[in-house]
């Protein structure tokens, strides 16, 4: 019995000593917070504040990995350039996992200043009023951005988005594969040669499949490529309505249909990015010719494959084109007017030439200002590899995602369609009839 | 037929549960075999069953990646925290709703129970808000207070508990044993399996927990394991599985230690609870 009450003690001593930890790392994280920098600082330019203080700000950010930690480091390198500003970066999860952390904290009033957002979701955001409206602070900066990178910046005309970390998908070939069928290395240009490859490159053994010319998945970003290669686009003018039960919608599902059934393309099994990782998988050990996926991949297959890898344009159907994706960064609209002066300088210097030159060298996402393609620095790494420079030439071609509110939940809808049609569940025009229906609905409100 | 049967039975059994056993064991060798291989081996087909030589190094890359001892930490004073402040509120209430009549005692009960079917990413957006206000979110208590009152532990504490025969409790009241005594000196220690169970079920929840530190904590120096190993994975572009899965090895060990050295009272539990 003595025992009991011994060890209960010795649990409440414990609780007490668990508690007084929370408290310790609270405060901690608290001194972690002072500034360091808290004399020295001059009060010139748009972000100096009153007193001498630096402005702290908060920066989430959603890239693990790698990435994430080339991120941390420019944010160090932020700080260490200057005086008003220290920047606390905090990674918060997925890009939608982000989203909802951000919408939380914003009704509960802690939200961050400045964060990443997924290019589809800025409209949502941005119709939420939960972004701060960029023009008063840009002076005309968002003209050195690449035009092509702009198009999820807008809502409804206003600057709300800064291009970041960004990325297109490409067409990835098996050089060596391309060659040994006698085939153009530099792979094929339209949707017809693309078929011709595949079935030149998908080889039968016996009742088997050994090699497979093409695979792809069935995935949202895909298909917006392809409708926009028809000559179509996703949503009709006044964003009100899908307008991809249209010649241009069909186009790619009866495209990816018939290679299917040809048995020149591969459909790779997988929920969501788990296809991808099968077809990009499949691509390393040589059972899939060309693949489709981003052009974040370029570096993991380059370092992986035991060939040659080569990237290009997707193939045109009446035309180039492709969407884009990754995201950008947002400041937000319920920080105060000194910490969104303090934000802005810090996205301008996050998204500058100087940084992302190298930014782009290391994670393999696309630079995002005009200067930076131009710069030598850039200039001799696309020579030394030219596939880097193939998603910055394919953005001359390239469309916005579509960006309303409902788009999220919209594209699920329509990836399921696809799909049902893809997997003959049900016919084309079924399937985008139906996803027309949900369409209607989702976009209403 | 008699023992040919029984004999035959116990064949088919084995297998099922030989089955049984693989299903569960595959996922956990896949991990400690995935975690000590190269990137162009995880990514080789066929895959390889073994792998062609030892690569430690993708623990000490995941262990590298951010400050995983302060994350380890931050977990065990999560897990074991909510723990204790679950016994200590846990362990009374059950005590009460088994063992009083008072007034109310079915609405409250059936309150608790209430809670036990509502899982937290329903109510995570108005307690967010709440701990807000209060200060601590980003901090540990933002993890460790939400969960002080576990209802799946009173539920079972409370089952326990009427388990134990009227005489035991009389007689100890005939000893003017009082009620705090008989609760932490007689009902606990009969009740032992079932505690450890419980503790268990919730240490591995809370150690394993990714939403909700997710989502209550912005800094690293608040953090805990899960949320470090969601960081070894990229976004876009090339995951590394190997050190990836080299994480998940850090982050199992301390489960699979506990989970070795309660087993028995586990298995008491259930058969305690089956009488």
């Amino acid at each position: 019995m003595k025992k009991v009450k011994a060890s209960l003690l010795a649990c409440a001593f414990g609780l007490t000593a668990v508690l007084a930890g929370c408290g310790g790392s609270q405060q901690a994280s608290g001194n972690n917070q002072s500034p360091a920098n808290t004399s020295g600082s001059t009060p010139t330019g748009a972000s100096a504040p009153a007193s001498n203080k630096p402005v702290e700000i908060d920066f989430w950010y959603a890239l693990g990995g790698r990435n994430g930690e080339i991120i941390q480091e420019m944010v160090k390198n932020f700080n260490e350039s200057q005086k008003d500003v220290v920047v606390k970066a905090s990674y918060q999860g997925s890009y939608y996992e982000n989203h909802s952390k951000v919408l939380a904290a914003v009704s509960a009033g802690n939200q961050p200043d400045v964060t990443m957002v997924e290019v589809g979701s800025i409209g949502a955001f941005a119709d939420a009023k939960v972004l701060e409206e960029l023009e008063p602070y840009t002076n005309g900066a968002e003209k050195k951005y690449i035009p092509g990178l702009l198009g999820n910046s807008y809502w409804k005309d206003k600057l709300y988005a800064i291009p970041f970390n960004r990325s297109t998908p490409l067409l990835y070939l098996n050089r060596d594969m391309l060659k040994a069928a006698g085939l153009d290395p530099e792979g094929p240009k339209t949707w017809e040669e693309l078929r011709q490859y595949a079935k030149t490159l998908t080889k039968k053994e016996g009742d088997k499949t050994a090699t497979y010319g093409f695979s792809t998945a069935i995935d949202i970003w895909f298909y917006e490529a392809l409708v926009f290669q028809s000559g179509g686009s996703i949503l009709t003018e006044d964003n009100k309505a899908l307008a991809i039960n249209s010649e241009a919608g069909k186009a790619p599902i009866e495209f990816w249909t018939s290679m299917l059934k040809e048995g020149i393309m591969k459909a790779p099994p997988g929920e969501k990015y788990n296809a991808w990782d099968v077809a990009k998988q499949d691509f390393l050990n040589g059972q899939v010719g060309m693949i489709f996926t981003s052009t974040g991949d370029l570096r993991g297959l380059k370092e992986n494959a035991k060939f040659d890898v080569g990237a290009a344009f997707m193939p045109a159907n009446k035309s180039y084109g492709a969407p884009t994706g990754g995201a950008n960064l947002v400041i937000l609209a319920k920080s105060s007017d000194e910490k969104k002066k303090a934000a802005w300088e810090f996205v301008n210097w996050m998204t500058d030439t100087a940084q992302t030159v190298p930014f782009s060298l290391e994670s393999g996402y696309m630079p995002v200002t005009t200067e930076a393609v131009e710069s030598a620095e850039m200039k001799a790494a696309y020579e030394k590899e030219p596939n880097f420079q193939v998603a910055v030439k394919q953005l001359e071609y390239a469309s916005p995602r579509p960006m309303v509110p409902g788009y999220k939940e919209l594209q699920e809808v329509i990836m399921t369609e696809i799909q049902r049609a893809v997997l003959g569940q049900a016919t084309v025009d079924e399937a985008l009839q139906k996803a027309d229906e949900k369409g209607q609905k989702l976009l209403k409100k | 037929m008699g023992l040919v049967g029984r004999r035959a039975w116990k064949t088919i059994e084995s297998i099922l549960l030989f089955g049984v056993g693989l299903v569960f064991v595959f996922p956990f060798l896949w991990m400690f075999i995935t975690a000590f291989k190269t990137m162009p081996e995880v990514y080789q087909f066929p895959p390889s069953w073994w792998p062609e030589s030892w690569q430690f190094n993708n623990f000490r890359i995941a262990w590298s990646s951010g400050p995983f001892l302060t994350y380890v930490w931050n977990s065990l004073v999560v897990a074991l925290g909510t723990l204790i402040l679950q016994f200590l509120i846990g362990v009374p209430a059950a005590y009460s709703f088994a063992r009083y009549r008072f007034k109310g005692r079915n609405m409250l009960f059936g309150l608790s129970l209430i809670a036990l079917m509502i899982p937290s990413q329903v109510i995570f957006l108005p307690v967010y808000v709440q701990l807000s206000h209060w200060g601590l979110v980003d901090t540990l208590w933002a993890l460790i207070l939400p969960f002080g009152a576990s209802a799946f532990g009173i539920f079972l504490l409370r089952q326990a508990f009427m388990q134990v025969p009227d005489e035991v409790i009389e007689a100890a009241r005939l000893d003017n044993a009082s009620e705090w005594k008989i609760m932490w000196t007689i009902m606990v220690p009969l009740a032992k399996p079932v505690l450890v169970t419980f503790g268990l079920f919730s240490f591995i929840y809370h150690w394993n927990d990714y939403f909700w530190p997710l989502i209550m904590t912005n800094s690293d120096t608040v953090r805990t394991l899960p949320i470090g190993i969601s960081m070894l994975k990229a976004a876009e572009g090339g995951k590394q599985w190997n050190v990836i899965m080299a994480g998940n090895m850090i982050l199992v060990f301390p489960i699979l230690v506990v989970f070795f050295f309660a087993q028995r009272h586990i298995i008491n539990a259930f058969v305690y609870q089956s009488k």
